[in-house]
Parts: C-alpha cells; structure tokens; sequence
C-alpha cells in the first residue's frame, strides 16, 4: 500500500512536471531576484525486466516499476562570491532504497579566491562526494551516459557510503590555455546512518549496526581544451565499526575501503570514448568466525562509447568488469569458505542503449544488458542466494523531465 | 551452450564496435571542412575594465566558473538557446568547445550545488541591449551587428 502510494505520488509529480512543460514551453526554469536564485529539478521512471535475478525490485521474468528518481534544488548567489545551494531527493531503488525523501546536498559555498587565473575556496555542509566522472550527479538522468551508471564503480548497492560527506569540500582550479586543472579535497562524515548501507556489508537482518569515522576523498582532474579531454585521480578512505547488537553472532568488526580511480574520456563533436579503472582494496576483520574476513584487491574498470547519431539520438555500448578479489576471480575461494556461489563475487556486462531527447526537457532511454555473474546485485532484492543465475539479461526502459 | 551465446555475443558486438568506429571517422570529416559560419565576438558592458581577454578566462566564464571581474563587479554571463546557430559558432569557435561540452558541465555544476546556470535571452537583439544595460554582462555577438552600446573583447 505504503509502496503503490510513494509510486503514485512520484508518478503524478511526473505528470504535473510535464504538464506544466507542455503548458509554458518557454519557461525552462525558475529565476528569481534577477536570476541570483535558481530553481531546477527532475523526475525519473525505469522499467526494469530480468531474465533471472532481480535488480531495482522484482524484476525477474516481470516488470519492476521500483526504480525511480525525483529531486528539486534551488542555489541563491548571496554575493559574486558566496552561494547557497540544496538539492532534496527521493530514490526508489527496488530494496535498498525505498524513496523517503533525503537532503542530498546542503551547502554554503564561498570562492574565497578568485582571478583570471583561477579560483579557490571552500563548501561547507553536506557536499557531494568526487568519486570518478559521473558520482556528483550520479541521480540525475541526463548527466549520465545511460540508465544506470557502470555498476563495477558506481555501485547502487553501496552509494549511501560515497553520493555525499557531511563535511567541508576545499576546492582549487586553475584556468591554464590548455585547460583546466582543479582539485578537491573533502573531508566529511559518510552517511551511514542509513539500512541500505549496512546490508551491503554486513547482511540482512543484524541486531548490531555501522558507524563510520570522517573520511577524506581527494580529487584531481585536468578538463583539456574546454572538455576535449578528461583526466582525473580519485582516492578515498573509508573506515567503518560494527558495534555488534544483543545476541549478534557477529564481534566488534571492522571495514577498511580505500578506492583509486582513474578516469580518462575524450569528447569529439560526434562520439565520447570515456574508461575508468578502480583499484578497491578492502579490508575486513574481527567479525568472529560466523562472517567472511579477509583482506581483497578488488578491481573494476569499463570502456564506452557513445554516438551522437543526430543531436536528438545518442547511442551507447560498453563493457563493464567487476572483480570483488582480483587473487580470486572466479569466486572459488570465497565459494569454498562459505558454500555461496563463486559468480557473486565478479560481474561482466555487457550494454547496448540509446537515448532519446524528444525536447531538452523530456528524454527517453532505452538499455539492454548481457551480465555474466551477479558480483554487483543487491541482497535485499535477492535474499536467496540459491536462486541466482550466472547468465541474465536486464531490459530497461526509462522517462525523464527536468525543468 | 550459455557460454557459447555469450561467445558470439561478444563476436557480433566487435562487429558493431569496428562499424562504429568507421561511421565516426565520416561526419568528422565532414565537420572540419565547414568553417564558413558567421563571425561571432565576445562582448561586454561598455564599462568592463580591460578590451581584450585570454581564451582561458572566456572559457572559465561561460563555463559559469569566474564570479567576478577584477575589480570586483559580479560577472552576468548572457547566452542564446543552446540550438541557435549563433551560440554555437560562438562555442566553437571563439571558446572552442563543443556545445553540448558546456552544457553537460553547467548540468554538472548546477545538480551538485556548484554552480548556476547563464541567463539565456531570446535574440541577438535583446542579447545586445542586455549586454549594454547590465553592469558586469558578457555575452557574444556578429561581428557585423555590434553597436557602440557594447565592448568588443578581443581575444589575447
């Protein structure tokens, strides 16, 4: 009941959004005091269908509707150098996320430095976390190249521990002839506080739950010749506690996440060749015996390309590679210590998309993806581990409004 | 036998990666040889400090980056639909970016809390009379339609 009302109210603000598109086609946006306050927002719906295993809900052999994406923002320019902004975001995501409403970003943003040559300073408040190319904007449809992001890197599964930091973001560019080269560091609280994150790591149904200390995130990137090319360096440290809860059969454990990132991408007029690969270490340990410890080399990397056919239609295919040992690819350590299957611990995929902007406002996406293994799929959509399959398609089928 | 689908998968996939790769290299070529489009200028309000600027720092302001002139007056970047042929000879080049580049990065900036959006006008005319009228305004212009009303910034 609960689960059909927060469909239908998101699915009548889809409606309202493109109602009032269509009614004022000329009103792009909200702008007041002279454009110093901006209001934007969008509205997302994904069909999903599975041939085996769910993904975004129960999708498998069915049509899941449970994916699905709403979020406004305004920004205020106070002064030429200090802005306020916020973003609220509602995410549907089949069982990890069940769309309560959340403050996405939050911050004050003062460019404490500023001349031709570049500009410095600082964001405080809950800020967006630099994770590779696309996390900053990882739910906002139209700034990705397709429906879902590559799940090697941007995981669903775990995106409350990365999509932002209660913290301060110090932030550093220079406008060089060339191109641009800019840096942040952020230093913040992960959200934690949230169940879809605590299953990811340490299952379903624990008594005991997660805290996380600040973590640092640094990001370097070089934008060559206005965009041309991207480069760039990402690397984090997450430290996360398990304070076990009564009659927990797990002990006072504890993760250690440090990705790196690398990512590369050249935009010409027509195509966009985009890579990123992710060293993940992770470690795990003083669980007790009733839990996997070990310390892994994860890796992940895809290639993709995407082909602007005509300035309405892109076209997309890329591989995608998760490793979550790179010393045990196939799983078959991890299959032989805890009897589950070795297919959960990598994943290959394989997707073909188009995209298709029937105005700027409303687009359409269409994706299909080959999985070998199923490394990247949440528990809380699949409980039985029993019933996964290694080979599976997704087709999914999304509508998207901003304004 | 799932294996063996996956094999030829892959197989017809390169197929199209190669085909793909082909039908890229022919509008790029394409692309380049066209040149004869109307001849675009950056324009200022006729108060603005300096008449010429770098590439760079025109970059950094339409990429919404730069929030004040030296000298301190707020920098109000004005600019068209971004399928007018004029914004688009202006992106390419006198920024030399592509437009869609500098919209995907004010999408960027503005859904993560960064940045704002530029203010769009509706036509070269109310461009050129925004442009006069705002203190701090940059926005573009035909060479051949700029007005005294208006500085030209030449690119250094």
């Amino acid at each position: 009941m609960c689960v059909y009302s927060r469909f239908a109210s998101a699915a009548s603000l889809v409606v309202t959004v493109a109602g009032w598109l269509l009614a004022a086609p000329g009103a792009l946006a909200l702008d007041l005091l002279d454009g110093n306050i901006q209001v934007h927002g969008f509205a997302s719906l994904t069909l999903v269908n599975t041939s085996d295993n769910n993904f975004f809900g129960r999708s498998d052999d069915r049509i899941s509707k449970d994916y699905s994406e709403v979020g406004l923002n305004a920004s205020w320019r106070l002064m030429p150098d200090l802005q306020v902004s916020a973003q609220v975001l509602s995410h549907r995501a089949g069982g990890t996320d069940d769309g309560q409403v959340r403050l996405d970003y939050g911050l004050l943003d003062w460019t404490a430095l500023s001349s031709e040559e570049g500009r410095g300073g600082i964001r405080l408040g809950r800020v967006k976390a630099a994770y590779g190319l696309y996390n900053r904007t990882r739910d906002v449809p139209f700034t990705r190249p397709s429906i879902v992001l590559p799940q090697s890197i941007y995981f669903e599964r775990t995106r409350n521990l990365t999509v932002a930091a209660d913290g301060a973001d110090l932030y550093a560019e220079r406008f060089g002839d060339s191109g641009t080269l800019s840096a942040s560091f952020i230093y913040g609280q992960p959200q934690t506080d949230t169940e879809a994150a605590e299953v990811a790591l340490v299952g379903l149904n624990r008594p005991g739950h997660l805290d996380s200390n600040p973590a640092p995130d640094f990001q370097i990137m070089y934008d060559g010749s206005g965009g041309l090319y991207r480069l760039a360096l990402t690397t984090a440290r997450l430290k996360l506690r398990y304070k076990p809860g009564v009659g927990d059969r797990l002990q006072a454990g504890e993760f250690k996440l440090t990705p790196v990132i690398l990512s590369a991408q050249y935009n010409a007029e027509d195509w966009s060749l985009t890579s990123e690969y992710a060293f993940r270490r992770t470690s795990v340990s003083d669980f007790g015996p009733f839990f996997y410890n070990s310390k892994a080399d994860g890796r992940s990397y895809y290639i993709q390309g995407t082909y602007r056919l005509t300035p309405q239609w892109e076209a997309l295919l890329r591989y995608d590679v998760y490793y979550a040992d790179i010393n045990d690819r196939q799983g078959t350590k991890f299959a032989a210590a805890t009897g589950q299957p070795g297919f959960t611990r990598f994943a290959k995929d394989w997707t073909v998309g188009v995209r298709f902007d029937v105005t700027p406002q409303f687009m359409l996406r269409l994706e299909a993806h080959r999985v070998d293994g199923t490394g990247f799929l949440p528990v809380q959509d699949n409980p039985d581990s029993r019933a996964l399959r290694q080979y599976w398609n997704n087709v999914m089928l999304q509508a998207s409004f901003r304004f | 036998m799932r294996p063996l689908l996956a094999i030829k998968f892959i197989t017809s996939l390169r197929h199209a990666v190669l085909l793909c790769m082909l039908a890229v290299c022919l509008p790029a070529r394409v692309a380049a040889a066209e040149s004869a489009e109307p001849a675009i200028v950056a324009i200022a309000h006729p108060a603005t400090s300096s008449d010429s600027i770098s590439r760079a720092s025109l970059r950094a302001i339409f990429g919404m980056l730069l929030p004040t002139w030296p000298g301190d007056t707020p920098i109000k970047v004005f600019v068209l639909r971004d399928d007018a042929p004029e914004h688009a000879a202006f992106s390419k080049t006198v920024l030399q970016v592509f437009p869609h580049q500098l919209r995907m990065a004010w999408d960027r900036q503005v859904f993560s809390g960064q940045g704002q959006y530029p203010e769009v006008v509706a036509s070269m005319p109310e461009m050129l009379s925004r442009v006069a009228s705002t203190p701090g305004a940059i926005g573009y212009a035909k060479a051949s339609e700029v007005n005294q009303n208006v500085r030209v910034l030449k690119i250094r």
